[in-house]
């Protein structure tokens, strides 16, 4: 019988909230959808970054087959000699030559490997092609090639035609004699790829002798007395290194980058639990009357509490699965940013499609349904705790919150202090930066109602003789309706002091950049051979044309520069080989020491330089050594200096170009940086330049001093259209959130509205209420948006950035950007103020009060 | 002693090769010749233009003639023996070393990785006491030193599988070979003279002129070094036995495969007798062998002075029947053999498959009781 009861009780509760929920549409609609925004950002972060790193390691797995282990050579690769010796002498079968370079051909980036179809049949297929008689043809005919099919039809190209690629600055005809088809990998692990017989790879990227490297299979415990021989039998130029350690060290490059991004995307999550507690206090609110009175009669607190928490679940589950809908078409729009800014700074990768895997996906779920579940739970605990009088009394309410608030305005104290002492420890961990940041920021956001509530006592204080009657009305409604006002204004306020942060951030950044390139690149032409991406091929200019153009009359002076990655074990260092003609000035910002005995000691090849992420990252000092493996084998040079860069965040060694052949046998100048004698036009120069390298069949990359100097500033703002879109979102968010509130807010207060309009106060007065009411709110919001997102921008400049990259750089704060965002923060409030304006002030105020 | 060859096979054997391996690394379905034919079309365009053919008689030249001819589509260094410990502990061993041109002429590439010659090899081992039979394959280009023959001092190897002439005026020969946990480490010194087969050395084997090889063997060369297999160190001796041979086209299109004998008897005789087998079942005309006698004198064999029986038939797993057990009579020379097999299956499943293993022989020549050693190979079998 008992039961009986409990279950139909528990029907008709059901019913009732089924019924509030469905009369409520526009707020279950706006709540699923900010939510749904939230975890869609964090989805499409996250599949977006995913995507690129499997893109990578899928093609790195798929261009080492099965490989285990690898010899390495230094900058100019291995002589092939070491290959026919493995298999001679040590009869090493597992082993396979393979010669990478990237190149282009049209729009498309080609990642050509060479091989040995003969010794790579051994090694697993690292091509999945079956065609009649490929393999003689590739070992036989020039410039045949086999191209990945999907690439090959995107380009319009198939079995037995010709295509133009362009190599090293050298341009090739080479004949597809295959395609390249997925085995059992995605079209992804294939994208771009070009396959050529060794012989073929050698004679188009002139690296005649050399091998990029060796591939192994090899069975360490098994095979480690072989192992042994192996590595004994090395010159000192070439190292057996562990295949997967190769892969983790490149993929390692771009890790910082995209925790940056993790952190951006699961900021867009806080701000869409704020919404989501938001949304479940007024719904409890709202209904303190229903269930009050569902109380009274005999419903119990347990029963209300699964009941609200309940909504909140299908809310929850209801938003997830649109968001993770959402993310998914996001995504397909973050990948290509994060590709192309991975392929500007990084590596190589070709991405052309979201790979959609369950982790990220599974990882959104549970932090949208927790999210959702914890952001309600205060909410509902409060609704299934209070008593039924107090419930049904509206009064008890408002001053439950400020209860509420001062205890909240403790906790948020306790959280910005801890992320205070967090700051504190002396670490390198980004993770704890990121900490640190997120206990900030949210204590600095539990501490805003109470700035609120004090805000509008002094600003009614102050302005009770000065306003008139429908301002002073529409101040106060904030403060007395902070449960519902509180959360809005935090989340708007966290979404713009995010958009300050994070402006101040790139900004400085850019100011920094700005000033550097200013510093450094002090040539009025640069000239380079085009190389794509980094990796491990390096194009290198014609030597006779380097010798032209020094004498060309009107030149000053050369800078000649090489820059090559070292590979040691696990790690991989740029080296920066240069050497200045005499007279010329080198334009390096040294960090400390004195400048003049530092550059002697550099320009002496006594010791090299590093920049400064290599000296953040190493914990580099002057008068530390670092290691490198040369060709001579390792060798520890001393460290001069650290001088200011930004090109590179894994950063570089600066080495005097003799100190760097005493060591290396390569002889190669990537790029050259022309001076220019006074009053030489550039332009002509760029001229005879052009012609020099036409006439030596070299493809250059020429850019005049102003040209470079766009150029990076373009890549840098091209590496933070990314951190745009996703602040933006995280508005969007926050927008949702104001309008949420806003919304229910004024539906609420229909009565008293009423009231208002039956005590004579004419439509526009009510408007004007509103609109007042919410501008301030958003006035309140980008007021307090300032401080935190200054204490933000600091956070991002000195702690995330520098553990991030190791780059130091000046904060610059303008002052325009502070005021950009309390307009901003205006400007969302009062349009999200539109809807609830126009709709109170066409209610009749027969109609609100009739219901009494 | 081919692997393979009739007129697009022996060509096709390369190629075909490759095409196997490739589709065993990916999910392919199986191609097979008949199966695609786009390989034979391909084949058939430039067929053996551009190739040098064994048409007429030529004159040898040693030890030149032990290098490469690269004008030649196809040729091979083929080593066999018939091993054994003191305690009497029988092997048999294969090394051979196949050569294919990929396209007639010489190439003139910058790249020392280009080349148009490539090279296969393979190394078996009969370990009759554990009734073991293990075989291997490699592949290489002969390019930047991975694979290759030279005449003086003579050199053919490809990776570390080699045979090369010792540093002395000996003649000796040392051959090393070694893949998993088996090693081959033999010295060879030949005690008959070179053999030149079919017709001072142009071996014949069907009726257009051309499909022929140029054929030389050292029937009988004194064998003695180590067998290791893992932690076990044979010391063996014994005799084994070189063909040598290069063509363009050799088999006609009737015929199927081939049944060859290299036998070394033990009151000094040595015999090699193939016998061409023609699609239709019956023998080829122009089947034909060689007996060298003890002071290495030889006789010609014709397919009409022998008679071969089938005894015994083993089947391999991987289908296909072979006659692994036979009687010869060789009339001209009274001797009737029976040679069965040490192992029935010594059947190697590289990329062609084919049976190829060492035999003992008892028999008779008249009333004088004789036995022997030798090894036998059969192609066209394989189904």
């Amino acid at each position: 019988m008992d039961r009986a009861l409990a279950l139909r009780r528990q029907k008709i509760l059901r019913l009732a909230s089924l019924r509030y929920l469905l009369q409520h549409p526009w707020q279950l609609a706006l709540t699923i959808i900010g939510i749904a925004l939230g975890i869609a950002i964090i989805v499409a972060v996250d599949l977006a970054n995913e995507s690129a790193t499997r893109a990578f390691q899928v093609s790195m797995e798929n261009i080492s087959g099965r490989a285990t282990h690898q010899i390495v050579g230094g900058p100019s690769g291995l002589d092939e000699s070491i290959y026919t010796r493995l298999r001679t002498e040590l009869g090493v079968r597992n082993s396979a030559p393979v010669l990478e370079a990237y190149g282009a051909s049209g729009n498309e980036t080609l990642h050509l490997i060479g091989i040995d179809p003969l010794a790579d049949a051994r090694q697993g297929s690292r091509f999945g092609t079956t065609e009649d008689g490929v393999i003689q043809e590739l070992i036989t005919t020039p410039n045949t090639a086999l191209l990945a099919a999907p690439t090959a039809s995107r380009m319009n190209l198939t079995k037995g035609d010709d295509f133009e690629v362009s190599l090293g600055g050298r341009s090739y005809r080479l004949h597809i004699v295959g395609l390249i088809k997925p085995q059992n990998q995605s079209a992804a692990a294939i994208e771009g790829l070009l396959i050529t017989d060794i012989s073929t790879a050698q004679e188009i990227t002139n690296y005649l002798g050399r091998l990029s490297w060796v591939d192994l299979v090899l069975d360490a415990n098994a095979d480690a007395a072989l192992v042994e021989k192996i590595k004994a039998s090395l010159p000192a130029d070439a190292e057996l290194v562990p295949a997967a350690s190769r892969s983790n060290a490149m993929a390692q490059m771009s890790k910082a980058f995209r925790t940056n991004l993790m952190a951006m995307g699961l900021m867009a999550l806080i701000v869409g639990m704020f919404l989501v507690y938001n949304t479940m206090t007024f719904m409890v609110i709202q209904r303190r009357h229903l269930l009050g009175t569902l109380r009274v009669l005999g419903v119990t607190r347990r029963e209300l509490f699964q009941v609200i928490l309940s909504e909140a679940l299908l809310v929850g589950v209801v938003a997830t699965l649109l968001g993770l809908a959402i993310g998914v078409l996001l995504g397909q729009g973050l990948v290509h940013l994060v590709t192309r800014t991975i392929n500007d700074l990084y590596f190589v990768v070709t991405v052309t499609d979201l790979q959609l895997s369950a982790t990220p996906m599974i990882k959104a779920a549970l932090l949208g349904l927790g999210g959702t579940l914890i952001a309600a739970f205060i909410p509902t605990l409060e609704a299934a705790l209070t008593s039924p009088q107090a419930a049904l009394r509206r009064s008890t309410l408002e001053a439950h919150t400020h209860v509420f608030i001062s205890r909240l305005t403790v906790a948020g104290l306790v959280l910005f202090t801890a992320g205070l002492l967090l700051l504190l420890i002396p670490s390198t961990a980004i993770f704890l930066g990121f900490t640190s940041l997120f206990l900030l920021i949210l204590g600095m956001s539990f501490m805003a109602p109470l700035l609120v509530m004090k805000c509008v006592h002094l600003c009614n204080r102050w302005g009770s003789t000065r306003f008139d009657i429908t301002t002073r009305l529409a101040i106060r409604g904030i403060s007395d309706a902070l449960s519902r006002t509180g959360t809005a204004i935090a989340a708007l306020m966290l979404a713009v002091a995010t958009t300050i942060g994070v402006s101040i951030m790139i900004d400085s950044f850019r100011s920094s950049v700005v000033d550097w390139l200013e510093t450094t690149m002090r040539a009025d032409i640069y000239l380079s051979a085009p190389d794509l991406g980094s990796g491990r091929s390096y194009a290198a200019l014609d030597t006779g044309l380097i010798r032209n153009i020094q004498s060309l009359p009107g030149i000053a002076g050369v800078s000649e520069g090489r820059q090559v990655t070292i590979e040691s074990g696990a790690l991989l260092t740029e080296v920066f080989a240069l050497r200045f003609s005499a007279g010329i000035q080198p334009g390096f910002k040294l960090k400390g020491g004195d400048p003049p005995s530092i550059w002697k000691a550099y320009l002496n090849g006594d010791a090299v330089l590093v920049s400064e992420p290599l000296a953040y990252h190493r914990g580099l000092q002057p008068g530390d050594t670092i290691e490198l493996r040369t060709d001579r084998g390792p060798q520890a040079f001393g460290i001069a200096g650290v001088y200011y860069d930004y090109g590179s965040e894994q950063g570089k060694v600066l080495m005097e170009r003799d100190l760097y052949n005493q060591y290396f046998q390569d002889r190669e100048t990537g790029g050259l940086g022309l001076y220019l004698k006074p009053g030489v036009e550039v332009d002509s120069i760029i001229e005879q330049v052009k012609a020099l390298a036409a006439q030596a069949g070299q493809n250059i990359r020429l850019r005049s001093n102003r040209d470079i100097r766009a150029y990076t500033l373009q890549i840098f703002d091209r590496t933070f259209a990314i951190t745009h879109v996703l602040r933006l979102l995280a508005i969007l968010v926050a927008f949702i959130g104001i309008l949420t509130a806003l919304m229910a807010l004024q539906l609420e207060r229909a009565k008293e509205i009423a009231v208002l309009r039956a005590t004579g106060v004419t439509p526009f007065e009510v408007a004007k209420i509103i609109t007042l009411q919410t501008g301030v709110m958003g006035l309140l919001a980008g007021l307090f948006a300032i401080p935190t997102g200054l204490v933000l921008s600091q956070v991002l400049i000195h702690v995330i950035n520098k553990r991030s990259f190791g780059w130091s750089m000046e904060s610059l704060i303008n002052v325009n950007e502070l005021f950009a965002a309390i307009v901003l923060a205006v400007g969302a409030a009062l349009l999200a103020a539109i809807y609830p304006s126009w709709k109170m002030t066409r209610t009749a105020p027969a109609l609100a009060l009739r219901e009494e | 002693m081919i692997v393979l060859m009739n007129r697009q096979q022996s060509g096709l054997l390369f190629i075909l090769a490759m095409l196997l391996m490739m589709s065993a690394c990916s999910q392919s379905a199986d191609i097979t010749p008949e199966g695609n034919a786009g390989i034979s079309s391909f084949l058939e365009s430039d067929d053996n233009k551009g190739y040098t053919r064994a048409e007429k008689i030529r004159e040898f030249r040693f030890p030149e003639d032990h290098g490469a001819h690269p004008d030649y589509r196809t040729e091979w260094w083929y080593f066999t023996g018939n091993l054994a410990t003191e305690e009497g502990r029988h092997f048999g061993y294969q090394l051979v070393l196949f050569r294919f041109a990929l396209k007639p002429g010489r190439t003139t590439r910058t790249s020392n990785w280009a080349t148009n010659q490539v090279y296969m090899a393979h190394l078996a081992l009969t370990d009759v006491a554990a009734q073991e039979f293990k075989f291997y394959e490699r592949f290489a280009r002969n390019a930047v030193g991975l694979a290759g023959a030279r005449a003086e001092p003579f050199h053919v190897w490809l990776d570390n599988w080699q045979v090369k002439s010792v540093n002395d005026d000996s003649g000796t020969w040392v051959l090393q070979a070694s893949e998993e946990n088996l090693e081959i480490a033999l010295t060879l010194s030949p005690s008959k003279p070179i053999v030149l087969q079919g017709d001072r050395g142009l071996s014949r084997k069907g009726p257009s002129a051309g499909n022929a090889s140029y054929y030389y063997s050292i029937t009988r060369i004194d064998t003695k070094g180590t067998i290791t297999l893992g932690e076990q160190r044979h010391q063996v001796t014994g005799l084994s036995w070189l063909d040598r041979e290069w063509s363009t086209s050799a088999l006609n299109e009737d015929q199927e495969g081939w049944d060859w004998f290299s036998l070394q008897l033990t009151n000094g005789y040595d015999l090699m007798y193939y016998q061409l087998r023609r699609k239709d079942g019956s023998i080829e005309p122009f089947s034909s062998g060689t007996l060298i006698g003890p002071q290495g004198g030889t006789t010609t064999l014709r397919a009409e002075d022998i008679i071969l029986e089938t005894r015994d038939v083993w089947e391999s797993p991987q289908g296909g029947r072979y006659p692994v057990a036979w009687r010869m009579k060789i009339l001209p020379a009274g001797l009737d053999l029976e040679i069965t097999p040490y192992l029935h299956a010594q059947e190697l499943d590289t990329t062609v498959r084919y049976w190829e293993g060492a035999v003992s022989i008892q028999g008779r020549q008249g009333d004088e009781k004789i036995a022997g050693n030798g090894y036998l190979e059969m192609t066209g079998y394989a189904q």
